[in-house]
């Protein structure tokens, strides 16, 4: 599916001209203020973000116990965050470099964003590992730092595979997001009007001139990274599914477990965008740029994505019953009939049955249904995490210990705060960088002959 | 190379200043007096442990223990393997003696009621009026009120006072006593005799109401002869039990039969008539005149081998009738005579006291080691009738709700704390000898009874010593220092006599048949002695796993009658007197019954145990001490939560599958399974180290009764930290070993059985692989070791082991956020100090007490021989020897045949961690007239 063949389909008309496109992205940052919403936006966010300072002080100080974490149940909510939130920021690379790579045109105008989001995804989700520790402040033992004991980390965990992937993934996010912003960076600065702007942008684009060659090597560059990206984003997820498949314990054992997260992150991911979208679209007024053609792509991809979900929880109940294995038998039934079934069914209603309106073209155009459809994923993608913890643990192999997870005022802290850390994130970024990618966009325009 | 040449002068001069300087900072002298060792003590090594022979009471009655001291400090016990009613085990109480030691609410002062704090000399001063003036009148109004006594020298003492004060009384209140089997025994021989059943010759054992391998002073003695008989296939025998609610000697049981404590009688009546006895016939429910028709010819059979045991909650009748069968079956009991009298007085009981408090004939009341207030029934009123004496004083080591009652309370020496003398259930005396002088400046009751008496302040070893002085044939001290260290004193067992034949006695009116409840020993807080004591109330109750609280048991078809679910908390009445007190629904409860166990509610244990759970001697009074018939039950519409370390026992396909059992029947047929070290793995075979060490465990299931004596004795070993009950309702808890609880039975037909699973020390262990730092690891001779340094918390070592044996610091337990005062000083002084006391946020989990193997270690090395046999914690704790530990390269361990046994598996071996600590099924022989158990 490429754009061009079909004229105008990813830009609106009226504004088709590389100045107007540059101006409709950088003058809401460079000429306009921030405006009242934006403030209120920062307020509201602040008390979201106090919320997760003093939950994590307080883990800090009191310990982990503050969680409802218990000698059964010993993972909770900052294990189900982190999957979460490492899955929400697949999405961003994803978008960019396979997007890129298979010529998804449309992506131009939305990459930027996901990308910021898969940063400010995977920061937040780098936090939860660290806090989820007993000991948080020796969490660098898992880093094979030189010392006199001759101590390396234990190379058979899953969980400094995780540690090295996580790492990889924040780093080659940030290293590509700030490099595809250079030629937006050169354009802020050429049309910055103060000097502060000037000298800002001036030293952020690294003296990006847009000469033939500097395109030359950045098209080079970028492809190049891309290349490297689609490997990046299947090896963090495939190693977060293998934290818990390198295991005995039923319901984790699963060779299933590395594609099956890799999809689940790209469904929860995509479906993070969607409602960023709809939210940048609407407040910086880029309705020409963001089209709801976009929309329907990303539609179809969610659909997809549940698709194969639904598959995937399929197989795991397919193969529990197949392999024939009891604990295995039990654990699915325990899906079904255990204490936590209500949350098992919620989970199956918003992976598998409510996305299942997307085949529908109404609901992928209009966006008050399909940003519904997202968050219900987005839920319906935690519940399937915490779920993934809960079960397994809540019923292991021995019957004795068999307890229920016990939720506490940090775990819902550490859940619904994280989420004004990442918007916060957002209104900062719009404030100082063109969310929507001018150089590709202006591409865009010049392939679909709009330019003039 | 640095320069030769010499400091300048200047440089010289500056640098001895600024050397003068700094050395003199250091040299600030302490403020105390610190006194080194001129001549190091003999026997006294820094850091090597040293062994006391001791003995500790339960009931007044003694369990010989060996208490453990580093540099000083008393820290653990261990059972005194020439001891009778020890045996080299331990129970729940003995092991968790050395905390009471050093618990931080035990009374540190003399207090008055009005003026508070005050001092011996005080005390002195004030007894001195009132005690002259008794003396005048030749003890008139004088009354003593003691616990049990065995002590000889109490004895003594007693019946010296009683002597010089010949109108002086002397009373004993002891809440769970055997008084009921000795007025039996007067029904049915003419006087006062104390049974003692000897299960290593019994093969045939029916309990009615009985739970002798319960807790009580005899749980080890009977316990050890029990299962040792058990050992031998051929002599297993049968065991039945007749009881209200399940208890361990009923999980142990061959054939069960839940009775409501008012058929009781009947049941005892059939089994007589089927011996001979022409009583009426009883009217028993068809399901219990099977079971004692079944029993009946059982134990027709095995005349001589065969034993019947009453509860100490019957009445005297149904002992004395328990008596004739005996001596109709010739069972292997012996029968000596009481041997707790003073001289030849035997004391008065509490109902004298009470009647002459209120008739205003006592002047002065003296009431030593006992708690009546708290434990008296509850019609006696005695908190109210304590008030009436003209002057009161009770000893005791706790500020408890007695000493709330009296003028005056003195805090009383622990027994680690005191010289002392005790004697066991056989009469076997034992010496009790300090380690530690008094640590909050208690005296011994010898030392306070002395004072009691007028006598000029003695200490305690010069009375204990009194009393043997005519000991030894000529060499007293030699013969002292063999007592001393032996911990029994030779020859001193009571003489059995010849009861001669019992007489049939006429049975009580059948008791009020509405909804009874009965009121037992709690395994873990006896008779509430021990409520402050925060291990023993965070230890699982065997039965019901409920920690930190009482609950009233009751039946499954009894709470769907009245609606009641488990956590209900519900009003019982009797008599006008009420208790709230949590349902717990449990199988094995006959229906119309409850049970709850005493030792809860207490208003004034202290920090760890005030208010906890339901007061049962809230509902006893004089006529029915521990049957309370006709109990009116009431729900409030509350909710509370009865606190559980083990949620599930009866699970269908879980429960066959981890906890082996076979019938005896079958056990010529069955077949050792290994440890699946046949199957398949991508993992190389375990290959020990140069030094050739295997350590393993196996756990004989078919002996362990479930007393977590282990239990108690790996927390104090391992200073295994306690989380509290808010912890525990979270779901955590920190004991290394958990004995779990599995029924293959239905709620009416219980098939139960214990399990004590420790660390499994996998060959292949899940935990090791999954950790990011390599904090858990395995080493050369086996053993999967955790390194708390190294440690950050990711719990994925436990969310992988399949055995859930790892427990973590959630908080920092023992890390500066302990549970109420378990962060006290004095507390620290328990820790062992060969085991590391862990930091929050850190895995911990069972060594296979490695500081042991290490100590044997080195003393194999010093000493330049082979390593000798090392025992853990939980193996030398254990009453009937069901854990043995050993190692699997040396060709001759004993282990390796267990090994081989028939019985022999491994929990999950399909999991194919090669674990190392493996099992023995549980084994019974259940009668196939009763069906039941399969």
């Amino acid at each position: 599916m490429s754009g061009g063949g079909q004229a105008h389909r990813w830009i609106a008309p009226a504004q088709l001209s590389h100045g107007a496109i540059s101006a409709a992205i950088a003058d809401p940052i460079q000429k306009r203020g921030p405006g009242k919403l934006w403030f209120y936006a920062l307020l509201a966010t602040l008390p979201f973000v106090l919320v997760t300072l003093g939950a994590i002080g307080a883990v800090l100080t009191v310990g982990i116990g503050l969680s409802g974490v218990n000698t059964t149940v010993v993972w909770g909510f900052s294990i189900a965050n982190y999957v979460w939130w490492i899955g929400i920021g697949n999405a961003g690379t994803l978008i960019s470099s396979m997007l890129l790579l298979t010529r998804q045109r449309w992506r131009a105008s939305i990459n930027r964003f996901a990308e910021a989001m898969t940063l400010f995804a995977a920061g937040i989700a780098g936090i939860f590992p660290i806090i989820h520790l007993g000991r948080p402040l020796y969490a660098y033992w898992l880093a094979p730092y030189p010392n006199t004991m001759d101590l390396w980390p234990q190379w058979r965990s899953a969980l400094v595979w995780d540690f090295w992937a996580i790492l990889s993934y924040i780093l080659f996010s940030a290293l590509f997001w700030f490099t595809g912003l250079l030629p937006d960076l050169a354009t802020m600065r050429d049309r910055a009007t103060t000097r502060r702007g000037q000298l800002i942008y001036g030293a952020l684009a690294l003296g990006w001139r847009n000469s033939a060659r500097h395109w030359q090597v950045y098209e080079t560059y970028h492809k190049t990274m891309a290349a490297l990206a689609v490997p990046l984003v299947c090896s963090v997820h495939s190693i977060v599914g293998l934290d818990f498949a390198a295991s005995l314990m039923p319901g984790w054992q699963e060779s299933i477990f590395p594609p099956y997260f890799v999809v689940g992150a790209m469904y929860s991911g995509f479906a993070m965008v969607v409602v960023i979208a709809i939210f940048v679209r609407w407040g910086l007024r880029l309705q020409s740029v963001i089209t709801p053609a976009h929309f329907d792509v990303m539609g179809k991809v969610m659909l997809f994505a549940s698709v194969v979900m639904t598959l995937s929880y399929a197989t795991e109940w397919f193969m529990a019953w197949y392999g024939g294995e009891h604990p295995d038998r039990d654990v699915v039934r325990y899906f079904f009939e255990g204490d936590y079934r209500w949350f098992y069914y919620a989970l199956i209603a918003c992976n598998c049955v409510v996305p299942q309106a997307l085949w529908f073209p109404f609901a992928r155009r209009n966006l008050w249904v399909l940003a519904g459809i997202s968050v219900v994923i987005n839920i319906g993608m935690w519940l399937e995490r915490i779920l993934i913890v809960w079960n397994t643990l809540s019923h292991g192999h021995a019957m004795s210990l068999w307890r229920t997870y016990h939720t506490s005022l940090y775990d819902l802290a550490i859940l619904f705060g994280p989420l004004g850390l990442f918007v916060l994130g957002f209104l900062v970024l719009v404030r100082i960088f063109p969310i929507v990618s001018m150089h590709e966009v202006r591409q865009i325009s010049h392939d679909e002959g709009a330019a003039a | 190379m640095p320069p030769l040449s010499a400091p300048s002068r200047r440089e010289a001069l500056g640098l001895l200043s600024a050397g003068i300087a700094s050395g003199l900072g250091a040299c600030a002298k302490p403020s105390e007096e610190l006194v080194p060792y001129v001549v190091q003590p003999e026997l006294l090594l820094p850091g090597v442990p040293a062994r006391y022979a001791t003995a500790l009471s339960l009931g007044g009655w003694a369990r010989g223990v060996h208490a453990i001291a580093v540099d000083g400090r008393p820290i653990k016990i261990e059972g005194n393997p020439l001891h009778p009613a020890s045996l080299g085990a331990t129970d729940v109480f003995a092991e968790a003696a050395i905390l009471d030691l050093y618990d931080p609410d035990r009374a540190r002062t003399v207090t008055e009621r009005v003026s508070g704090i005050a001092s011996w000399d005080m005390v002195e001063r004030a007894l001195a009026a009132p005690l002259a003036q008794t003396r005048r009148e030749k003890g008139k109004g004088f009354r003593l009120l003691t616990g049990h006594v065995t002590s000889p020298t109490l004895l003594r003492q007693i019946a010296a006072l009683l002597q010089a004060m010949p109108e002086a009384i002397w009373h004993v209140h002891e809440p769970l006593d055997d008084a009921a089997a000795l007025r039996g025994a007067e029904l049915a021989f003419g006087r006062p005799l104390r049974p003692l059943p000897d299960p290593g010759r019994a093969e045939m054992i029916l309990c009615v109401g009985a739970d002798p391998l319960g807790p009580g002073p005899d749980q080890i003695r009977f316990g050890r002869a029990f299962i040792d008989r058990r050992r031998d296939p051929a002599r297993f025998g049968r065991l039945y039990v007749a009881e209200t609610a399940l208890t361990q000697t009923g999980i142990k049981a061959d054939a069960r039969c839940a009775l409501h404590p008012a058929d009781a009688a009947g049941l005892l009546a059939a089994l007589a008539n089927a011996l001979g006895a022409a009583l009426p016939a009883p009217d028993l429910p068809p399901e219990a005149a099977r079971f004692a028709a079944a029993a009946a010819a059982d134990l027709r059979g095995a005349e001589g081998r065969a034993l019947v045991l009453v509860g100490d909650a019957l009445p005297p009748e149904l002992h004395a009738l328990g008596h004739w069968i005996n001596g109709r079956l010739k069972a292997p009991v012996t029968y000596t005579a009481p041997l707790d009298l003073a001289g030849d007085r035997a004391p008065a009981d509490l109902a004298t006291l009470a009647a002459d408090l209120d008739s205003g004939a006592v002047s002065c009341l003296a009431i030593l080691g006992c708690n009546p207030v708290q434990t008296a029934p509850a019609d006696l009123a005695f908190a109210e009738r304590i008030g009436r004496a003209g002057f009161s004083v009770h000893a005791g080591l706790h500020g408890d709700e007695t000493a709330g009652a009296t003028h005056w309370h003195l805090p009383l020496a622990h027994a680690l704390e005191s010289w002392s003398d005790l004697r066991a259930r056989d009469g076997t005396a034992s010496l009790v000898q300090p380690l530690v002088r008094p640590l909050y400046g208690g005296r011994s009751d010898h030392e306070i009874l002395s004072l009691l008496a007028g006598e000029p302040a003695t200490a305690g070893y010069d009375l204990v010593r009194a009393t043997w002085h005519d000991q030894g044939g000529g060499d007293f001290e030699g013969w002292w220092r063999k007592a001393l260290h032996d911990g029994v004193i030779p020859d001193s067992a009571a003489k059995p006599v010849e009861p001669g034949a019992a007489r049939l006695p006429s049975l009580p009116k059948p008791p009020d048949p509405g909804f009874a409840v009965e009121l037992r020993a709690d395994p873990c807080l006896y008779d509430g002695r021990y409520a402050n004591n925060a291990w023993l109330q965070e230890c699982p109750k065997p039965v019901s796993k409920q920690v930190w609280g009482n609950a009233l048991a009751v039946s499954h078809a009894e709470a769907a009658r009245r609606g009641l679910e488990a956590g209900d908390v519900v009003v019982l009445g009797l008599g006008g007197r009420q208790i709230e007190a949590l349902v717990a629904v449990e199988s094995g409860v006959a229906d119309g019954a409850g049970a709850l166990t005493l030792g809860y509610g207490r208003p004034r244990a202290g920090a760890i145990g005030n208010g906890i759970g339901a007061d049962g001697y809230r509902l006893a009074t004089v006529a029915a001490p521990r049957l309370l018939p006709g109990v009116s039950l009431d729900r409030t519409g509350r909710q509370g939560e009865v606190l559980r370390t083990q949620n599930y026992t009866q699970i269908e396909g879980e429960t066959k599958k981890l906890f082996r059992q076979i019938v005896l029947a079958d056990l010529p047929q069955a077949k050792p399974k290994g440890i699946g070290a046949d199957r398949p793995t991508l993992l190389d075979p375990w290959t020990g180290d140069a030094d050739g060490h295997a350590w393993a465990m196996v756990i004989d299931t078919q002996a362990c009764i479930g007393c977590n004596a282990c239990v108690v004795a790996c927390q104090s070993e391992n200073n295994v930290p306690i989380v509290g009950p808010e912890e525990i309702a979270r779901g955590r808890m920190m004991h290394w070993l958990r004995v779990d609880l599995y029924d293959s039975g239905t709620p009416e037909a219980v098939n139960a059985g214990f399990q004590p699973v420790p660390c499994m020390h996998c060959e292949h262990a899940p935990c090791e692989p999954v950790c990011p730092v390599a904090a858990s690891v395995h080493d050369g001779e086996g053993l999967n070791l955790q390194v708390y340094n190294r440690c950050v918390g990711t719990r994925f070592c436990e969310a992988n082991c399949p055995y859930k044996v790892r427990r973590f610091n959630f908080f920092g337990y023992a890390d500066g956020q302990p549970y109420a005062t378990m962060g006290a000083e004095s507390i620290k002084a328990q820790h062992n100090p060969n085991v590391t006391v862990r930091a929050r946020g850190v895995m911990e989990k069972c060594t296979y007490c490695i500081q042991r193997i290490a100590n044997e270690r080195q003393a194999s090395e010093r000493d330049g021989r082979p390593m000798g046999a090392v025992a853990t914690a939980c193996q030398s704790a254990c009453p009937t020897r069901a854990i043995t530990f050993g190692d699997l390269a040396q060709p001759d361990d004993p282990i390796r045949a267990l090994r081989q046994d028939p019985r022999h598996y491994a929990l999950m071996e399909e999991l194919n961690t090669r674990p190392r600590t493996t099992y023995l099924a549980d084994l019974h022989a259940p009668n196939p007239d009763l069906g039941g158990r399969t």
